[in-house]
């Protein structure tokens, strides 16, 4: 019984480290750069939803839809004010920007919905009872969760496929110097990636805040989980993202069933080390291709 | 002749002047028409939101003093520094509180960890301070002279909540707690409770300060069949627990302190009342937000500060009381020293506490009387108190 429980548990917050680790593979693969403000992305869109929702009465599906709406305008914001000018410099000083932005998205959280309390309570979109499935027990979040990564993932695979957008998105990653000089306007396009990075951590802000509560700081640990599973899948790599975050919930999940809950916490930085040492590329990386 | 009148003249209207003067600055921090009193904690920072209720709270009693006229004819200036509640920003800003504001005694120190770090300079500049949040026993335990506590110290509320278990007839007792300065001030007071009570915990359970799913640590207590846990949790942790042991169907006596006293707060959480049905809470705090004996304090502090009025404003509003009566009692001819004497004597009632707020010179942990809270009706109701002793 604990074995299934462990595994269901682990699926099912790993879905919540895979969605937000998809966000982070986005704005990597297009820009070259990991967003490490995209923890606080997630945390604003989640305030945002939960303003709309709670705070104003808003029904779920418009709050979900202009939380995700001021999630991309978010985005864009930040391509503005603190990436575009930043395009041409040493990619030391994007990781200081986006460091220093999510001080100042969380700093921004904490004067607006600081006064709620030390925490924020967000209602769940299904029956808050749970279901069993077979002999374990699951809450209907969780399985919203979990298809709502299946779903994200199915969309943005097909958004970089099918459209426009996606394959010059695509083709910036490939090379953005190519791609400038056969008319793409690359800065259009990290606009773009910002963006859609920004829209898609308020989409899993919205499905995940009735899981985990949410803080002004609650970005970070999110960031470091999402973090642990870009790196073992391979930076840059979606489906490895996935994978990798799954695993890393998973692992979460045994090390609290079998060895101590103590540990579960530490797993994402056991994780990450791991992986550096003995598979720097991860499970599904990327590296040795864009260097070509 | 005359000129040494006129200068015997000027001198002694001199130093009528300067006695006037010496006499109105009698005591830093004190002027003829002010008492400026400090406080540090953290205004910024993730803790942020538990901090500034407190100091709302404290303020807010100090302008109730301000307009009836102040305290013998003196307004209460509040000064507040930020200390981000961590050590290392902490002894800074206690020094700069001390040697530029030059308060007439400080109330606060939301934070144990900071506080600690700060003790020894407010005791080195013996300026009086009032604890209002911080609980390390330390702060307080061996006596100091110049620093009282208006907080239920670390080891009140958990011998309080094992005693409310063992009143239960509880005998399976579990422990669940988070490993941050906050548990692990107490974690050993309650190992050294259950040692005093002759009782072994079945589990001792250490869990993430802000963990997602708590089902493998829900799953191994159920396993163990407690008939009581007791949650050395913040609400982040305690929701996860209580939402994932509902899972599982582990739903015995759970009993948390001070910060689980939001009860309805941690239903919604959980989404579902069903998850905090069995839960108590034993909190320093005497009444639930909806009391209408503190509805006064919570109408004006939502007017005057737009907060969601919480327990931690009622922690503040304790202390603040308790400083005003002091300064009340200590007289016009205010000083630390009267003030500390004062002090060490005083008992009083508090609006937000369930019962009274007592000092003796050996004896500076103030508040002892905690109240216990379960949800009824959707409301958090106090169903009781304790008064625990070691």
């Amino acid at each position: 019984m604990l074995l299934a429980y462990v595994i269901a548990t682990g699926i099912t917050t790993g879905a919540l480290y895979a969605l937000v680790a998809v966000g982070l593979v986005i704005c990597y693969r297009t820009t070259g750069h990991i967003n490490f403000s995209h923890g606080e992305l997630f945390m604003v869109g989640g305030f945002l939803a939960f303003t709309l929702h709670v705070l104003l009465g808003v029904p779920y599906v418009p709050s979900l839809v202009l939380a995700v709406l001021g999630g991309g305008l978010l985005g864009l914001l930040s391509d503005r004010l603190v990436y575009r000018p930043l395009i041409s410099a040493p990619a030391t000083a994007m990781v200081v920007a986006t460091v220093a932005l999510s001080f100042v998205l969380r700093g921004v959280a904490r004067y607006l919905w600081g006064g709620q309390g030390e925490y924020v309570p967000f209602p769940p979109i299904a029956d808050p009872s749970a279901v069993m499935i077979g002999p374990i027990a699951v809450f209907p979040q969780q399985l919203v969760v979990v298809a709502s990564t299946v779903l994200c993932m199915a969309l943005v695979t097909l958004f970089f496929r099918l459209t426009r957008t996606g394959k010059t998105m695509k083709a910036v990653a490939e090379s953005p110097r190519a791609a400038y000089l056969v008319g793409i306007r690359v800065e259009r396009v990290y606009a773009m990636t910002w963006s859609l990075s920004a829209a898609l951590a308020a989409v899993s802000a919205v499905f995940m805040a009735p899981l985990t509560q949410l803080t002004p700081d609650i970005g970070f640990g999110l960031l470091l989980k999402a973090f642990a599973a870009t790196i073992l899948g391979g930076l840059g790599n979606m489906p490895g993202a996935v994978v990798g975050g799954f695993v890393v919930g998973i692992a979460e999940a045994f090390a609290a069933g079998y060895i101590s809950s103590s540990v579960q916490e530490v797993m994402a930085f056991i994780i990450i080390m791991l992986v550096l040492v003995l598979r720097p590329t991860g499970l599904f990386g990327v590296k040795a291709a864009r260097e070509v | 002749m005359e000129q040494l009148k006129r200068i015997l003249r000027a001198s002694v209207v001199l130093a009528a002047a300067l006695g006037i003067a010496a006499s109105a600055q009698a005591e830093e921090g004190v002027t003829d028409t002010t008492i400026k009193i400090g406080t540090m904690g953290a205004l910024t920072g993730p803790l942020a939101g538990i901090i500034v209720p407190q100091f709302n709270g404290i303020e807010i009693v100090f302008e109730e003093a301000n307009a009836a006229g102040g305290i013998h004819g003196r307004k209460i200036v509040f000064v507040r520094e930020d200390d981000e509640c961590l050590p290392s920003k902490g002894v800074g800003a206690v020094k700069k509180l001390l040697y530029e504001a030059r308060p007439f005694m400080i109330v606060g120190g939301g934070c144990s960890n900071a506080a600690i770090a700060q003790k020894p300079e407010i005791v080195a500049a013996k300026v009086p301070w009032v604890v209002t949040a911080a609980t390390a026993d330390a702060l307080s335990e061996p006596v100091d002279p110049y620093v009282y506590t208006t907080m239920s110290a670390a080891w009140t509320e958990v011998y309080g909540m094992l005693q409310l278990a063992l009143d239960e007839k509880k005998s399976r007792i579990a422990v669940v707690w988070q490993p941050d300065a906050w548990g692990k001030a107490r974690i050993e007071p309650l190992k050294e409770a259950l040692k005093k009570k002759g009782v072994t915990a079945i589990a001792i359970e250490e869990v993430a300060v802000e963990p997602t799913d708590l089902t493998p640590t829900a799953l191994k207590l159920k396993a163990l069949n407690p008939d009581a846990v007791l949650m050395l949790l913040y609400p982040k942790a305690a929701v996860p627990f209580l939402r994932d042991s509902m899972k599982v169907g582990l739903q015995p006596l759970a009993i948390g302190g001070s910060p689980l006293v939001e009860i309805d707060q941690m239903a919604k959480g959980a989404g579902s009342v069903e998850a905090v049905k069995n839960v108590r809470v034993i909190a320093a705090a005497g009444f639930g937000v909806d009391d209408p004996q503190v509805a006064k304090w919570k109408e004006k502090i939502e007017k005057r500060f737009g907060d969601r009025f919480n327990l931690y404003h009622m922690f503040g509003i304790a202390g603040g009381q308790f400083v005003v009566e002091a300064l009340k009692r200590a007289g016009r001819d205010l000083t630390r020293e009267r003030i500390l004497a004062v002090m060490s004597t005083m008992q009083m009632s508090s609006d937000a506490y369930a019962g009274p707020l007592k000092c003796t010179p050996a004896d500076h942990q103030c508040h002892k009387t905690l109240g216990i809270f379960a949800l009824k009706d959707g409301r958090v109701s106090g169903v009781g108190s304790t008064t625990p002793t070691r």
